[in-house]
């Protein structure tokens, strides 16, 4: 079921290890379910929301810029979590998505209720308008280029929705009626308008538990989509609810609560974690995968001497970074151990981010991992968390299954990576 | 080998006459150059006084030291001892001000904590001494006079202070955004016939060929930065308000730089996410500096630092040495800035009187006014040093000197009585908001801004009711305003609109609002969506350096997210 298209036909074999993920974003959920398929006992520890959450639904494999470029190719493993989740498209040309700053721009893949617009080049497209913070029809329909138009249409049902936020207006659609409702006034706005639309754009509303886009169109009888809007939006809520169902298909165990730390029990791995009511529990497991994402997921965290010791100057040079929770590995980037900070405090902003200096320290530390994410023995790391990976949602995905799959089937005496020996892990 | 003909500044010769025709110049009495509070205040006294003005200004209004100020029109109390008449100055022009705009101004109290040491009992008698002597003053801008605490009062007021006190003692100060009273101005001068041209750069200013007794003297010209367009403007005087730039215009006109030495005070503040503190409170810096946070409009602020500037004055940043020395200097009184977001910095150079020797701190922010008549150019003023508290009364001023010298104008100088657009008549907002349909939060911060004008804002919600929308949710700001300040109040790019609006400046750093602030400014100005797109990129990026240098542990996530939103929504600027 993992490994896309045959996967029944061959299962994998299972091994009789239990493998824990922490986090439970794109990674995790990729390293989860790839883990599910080949080892004995899966358990998630959910710390709660992150960077998947907050994403617009743009899936992405390298950071896309306004420069084009050659559709990356992606691992099977990505695909096989993608399938299993069932909940985004991935044409094999790319598709092109339309984001509410007003830009047309390029995805390797996006979330089924995001509207392509490949297939409509050359066609008129319609932009629905609606008084919804941030979507002005016209604006939106001048910045994207030739071939849009404003629609008028009634899609706004009750007062509040001219404020509520993209989510719990999305929520609304999930319920058959309001979609029906929804299609009949679009129906309607199409058959008053002179002219033919090939598609419609309307703002992020296509539904939470799962993307309503094909439904809606199949009853408008035109392609039906969103744009991207605004981090926080429907789509990682939809994320959410695919994961939910993905992993509970494959049997994974969830623990809700946040790790606190990660520690070795002979011979595998202990996490500590507080569970959402508060509660200190441990998970013991053979091998650990950390999905517990990049800055903005809070895996990584920033903290320069400063803001640790106050007023007192810090007992020893001290990394301004650390793993949350705090584990035994190495960080770095540029595929090398962080040099010491030179400065009293830490390190001087100006030279570690962008827009100050390019391919910054800020967007590519991360904890050190080889290229199946092996961190430590029987220790992997995925996703964001990862040094210098590109933190796109694919990435996520293929660095996720490739940690799952080997945490599932390798042993813990492992060979140790070399630059474990080069440098002492940040914290023990 | 360097070529003398290379240089930065052209070498100080006599002002050149002009050779090209003058059939396409516009003719005007006064000349500004600068658009700072000086400029601005100027040019309004003179439209005022009935005289035709012109202002130029290179980058946008308040621009400079103008919007990057403290953000008070303080009474001057620390040159008290030194230069009495200072804060006297200081004191009554900050009541002018809340006279004539009286919607833009807020009261801040602040907190002078004493700590306990062998001196602490002594200095604590000193400050409250001192203090009571300026209390005198305090009446003249409608301030309470000071009030001496001890400790437990003090901590009840502010309870995050921390450290051993004596006591302390509070004073009165009042807060205004400085940007705002710079447009205030320079609107005030075009509804009396002045001309204002932002983002345009004066290349030369020469003398007229044919000079006439009474007749224009000067020949100015300026090139829009952005369209290239070229103003030429024949003008009877010209006065050189450019602040920090001052030696820069001088040299332009062929004037001795030398002449209008300024000493370039750099001071940056540090902007965290909420007002942190209940009071202003004052500290001091490692260096024994009197540094403060403040609760200033929805945020606080940390200010600030007195350094010599001698790099690129259109590109000033705060530094992240500058910003430690800061947060360092105020968590010691008041630690809870150091947990606090840090949502951004802004620096700006104060043109202060040039004195040799002095430190920075000691020199006085007094004004001077440099008449050109020696160098050769009879009505050629430059304005030098100045503060936002005094301004008025420096451009009253200067309007005397240009009125009564070069026009035998008797007309008496209004500007402390006449009311600054929108600060005629108190308007309620609340009233306002339901009469519009807009949220009161937002009609409040638009009265704060326009006063009275914001009924002209919301009445635009009546024609177009989209403009009811909130284009930023942090400040927040109606997409009315941002229409409205593009229109009517000079903006023309992203970066224009926050400084009038302060759009942009709040939590999330432009993240929500910048791509669609640069749709409406594209769309009211008749650009493409490309160029809006690309301004607001210019702008987050700009407002992303700013806010890098003071980047703690919180914010780093919020900038990761903001960085990868930016990168997937718009692409990587």
């Amino acid at each position: 079921m993992i490994d896309g298209t045959r996967a029944h036909a061959h299962p994998p074999r299972r091994s009789e290890r239990v493998v824990i993920v922490v986090g439970a974003g794109a990674a995790g959920t990729a390293a989860a379910l790839a883990a599910a398929a080949r080892a004995r006992r899966v358990v998630m520890v959910d710390g709660g929301t992150g960077a998947t959450t907050l994403s617009t639904g743009a899936l992405d494999l390298a950071p896309w810029s306004r420069a084009s470029r050659p559709p990356a190719a992606l691992t099977a493993g990505a695909r096989g979590v993608l399938a299993a989740m069932d909940a985004h498209a991935l044409p094999e040309a790319g598709a092109r998505l339309l984001t509410t700053a007003g830009i047309e721009r390029p995805a390797r893949g996006h979330d089924a209720a995001l509207l392509d617009v490949t297939p409509f080049a050359g066609r008129l497209l319609g932009v629905v308008r609606c008084r919804r913070p941030g979507w002005d029809a016209a604006a939106l329909a001048r910045s994207w280029g030739e071939g849009y138009e404003p629609l008028d249409a009634t899609i706004l049902r009750h007062v509040d929705e001219t404020v509520l936020p993209d989510a719990d207006f999305a929520a609304r659609h999930d319920d058959p009626q309001r979609l029906g409702w929804l299609a009949e006034r679009l129906r309607e706005a199409l058959a008053r308008s002179e002219r033919r639309f090939a598609a419609l754009v309307l703002p992020p509303c296509l539904g939470v538990e799962r993307a309503r886009g094909r439904t809606l169109s199949e009853l408008v009888g035109a392609s039906c989509g969103e744009a991207m809007g605004l981090p926080g939006g429907p789509s990682g809520l939809r994320f959410e609810r695919a994961r939910d169902r993905a992993l509970s298909a494959a049997a994974v165990e969830r623990v809700r609560g946040r790790a606190t730390r990660v520690g070795s029990a002979e011979p595998g791995w202990r996490i500590a974690v507080e569970s959402a009511a508060g509660e200190p529990l441990t998970v013991d497991g053979d091998a650990v995968v950390l999905a517990t994402g990049g800055l903005i997921g809070g895996g990584l965290e920033y903290a320069p001497a400063e803001a640790v010791f106050a007023s007192a100057l810090p007992p020893a040079p001290r990394l301004p970074f650390g793993t949350s929770p705090p584990a035994p590995v190495a960080i770095g980037a540029h595929g090398r151990p962080i040099d010491l900070p030179s400065t009293l405090f830490g390190p001087a902003p100006e030279s570690i981010a962008w827009p100050f200096v390019d391919a910054a320290l800020l967007d590519r530390v991360g904890v050190l991992a080889g290229d199946d994410g092996r961190a430590a023995p029987g220790l992997f790391v995925a996703g964001d968390l990862r040094a210098d990976g590109p933190r796109t949602w694919l990435d996520a995905l293929a660095t996720g299954a490739a940690a799952g799959s080997t945490a599932a089937e390798s042993a813990v005496s492992d060979p140790t990576p070399s630059w474990l020996g080069a440098a002492s892990p940040s914290r023990p | 080998m360097s070529d003398p003909a290379v240089s930065v500044l052209p070498p100080p010769t006599a002002m050149p006459v002009a050779r090209e025709p003058l059939a396409d110049a516009t003719e005007v009495d006064v000349a500004v150059v600068g658009g700072g509070i000086n400029g601005t205040g100027v040019a309004r006294d003179l439209a005022l006084r009935g005289l035709r003005v012109a202002l130029f200004e290179r980058n946008d209004l308040a621009f400079g030291a103008s919007g990057n100020s403290s953000g008070m029109i303080h009474g001057g109390v620390r040159y008290l001892s030194r230069a009495p008449h200072v804060t006297e100055t200081s004191c009554r022009d900050s009541g002018y001000i809340q006279r004539i705009a009286p919607h833009l101004l807020f009261r801040i109290p602040f907190l002078m904590p004493v700590r306990s040491g062998p001196k602490g009992r002594v200095a604590l008698e000193l400050i409250d001494a001192y203090f009571r002597a300026y209390d005198d003053y305090q009446p003249l801008k409608r301030g309470e006079p000071h009030c001496r605490l001890d400790p437990s009062e003090l901590a009840e007021l502010e309870p995050g202070l921390v450290g051993a006190v004596v006591g302390g003692i509070t004073f009165d100060e009042w807060g205004v955004d400085g940007a705002r009273l710079c447009v205030l101005n320079a609107i005030d001068a075009i509804e009396h016939g002045g001309r204002v041209y932002v983002h345009t750069t004066v290349d030369a200013v020469e003398h007229a060929p044919a000079r006439a007794a009474a007749g224009p003297r000067y020949v100015v010209t300026a090139s829009d930065r952005f369209t290239l367009e070229r103003v030429r403007v024949r003008a009877r005087v010209v006065v050189n308000a450019t602040g920090a730039w001052s030696p820069v215009t001088a040299a332009l006109g062929g004037l001795p730089q030398a002449r209008v030495r300024v000493r370039p005070g750099k001071g940056i503040h540090v902007v965290l996410d909420r007002r942190v503190s209940n009071y202003g409170i004052l500290s001091e810096a490692i260096d024994g500096r009197q540094i403060f946070v403040y609760p200033w409009q929805n945020v606080s602020l940390l200010g600030t630092t007195d350094d010599d500037y001698y790099g690129d004055l259109d590109d000033v940043q705060a530094t992240s040495e500058e910003v430690r020395y800061l947060v360092q200097g105020v968590a010691r009184v008041f630690p809870a800035v150091r947990e606090a977001r840090a949502i951004g910095t802004y620096a700006g150079v104060r043109p202060t009187l040039y004195a040799y020797g002095t430190n920075e701190d000691a020199l006085s922010r007094e004004h001077e006014i440099v008449d050109h008549t020696a160098d050769g150019a009879p009505g050629v003023y430059s304005m030098i040093g100045g503060k936002l508290a005094s301004y008025r009364l420096f451009a009253q001023e200067m309007a005397d000197r240009v009125a009564r010298g070069d026009f035998e104008s008797q007309a008496p100088c209004t500007t402390h009585v006449r009311a600054l657009p929108g600060g005629d008549r108190a308007v309620d907002a609340v009233r306002l908001a339901e009469r519009h349909g807009v949220t009161p939060v937002a009609a409040r911060r638009l009265v704060y801004r326009h006063g009275s004008r914001a009924e002209r804002v919301l009445e635009r919600i009546e024609r177009r009711p989209g403009e009811r929308d909130v284009t930023c949710p942090c400040e927040p700001v109606l997409e009315a305003e941002v229409r409205h300040v593009v229109a009517d109040e000079l903006a023309r790019t992203v970066d224009d609109v926050s400084r009038r609006t302060r759009l942009g400046l709040g939590a999330c750093g432009g993240m929500r609002c910048a791509a669609r602030c640069g749709q409406i400014v594209a769309e009211e100005r008749g650009l493409s969506p490309r160029e809006g797109g690309l301004m607001a990129g210019e702008f987050l990026v700009r407002q992303a350096r700013s806010r890098l240098v003071a980047l703690g542990p919180v914010q780093a996530r919020q900038e990761a997210l903001a960085l990868a939103h930016l990168r997937s929504s718009m692409g990587q600027p």
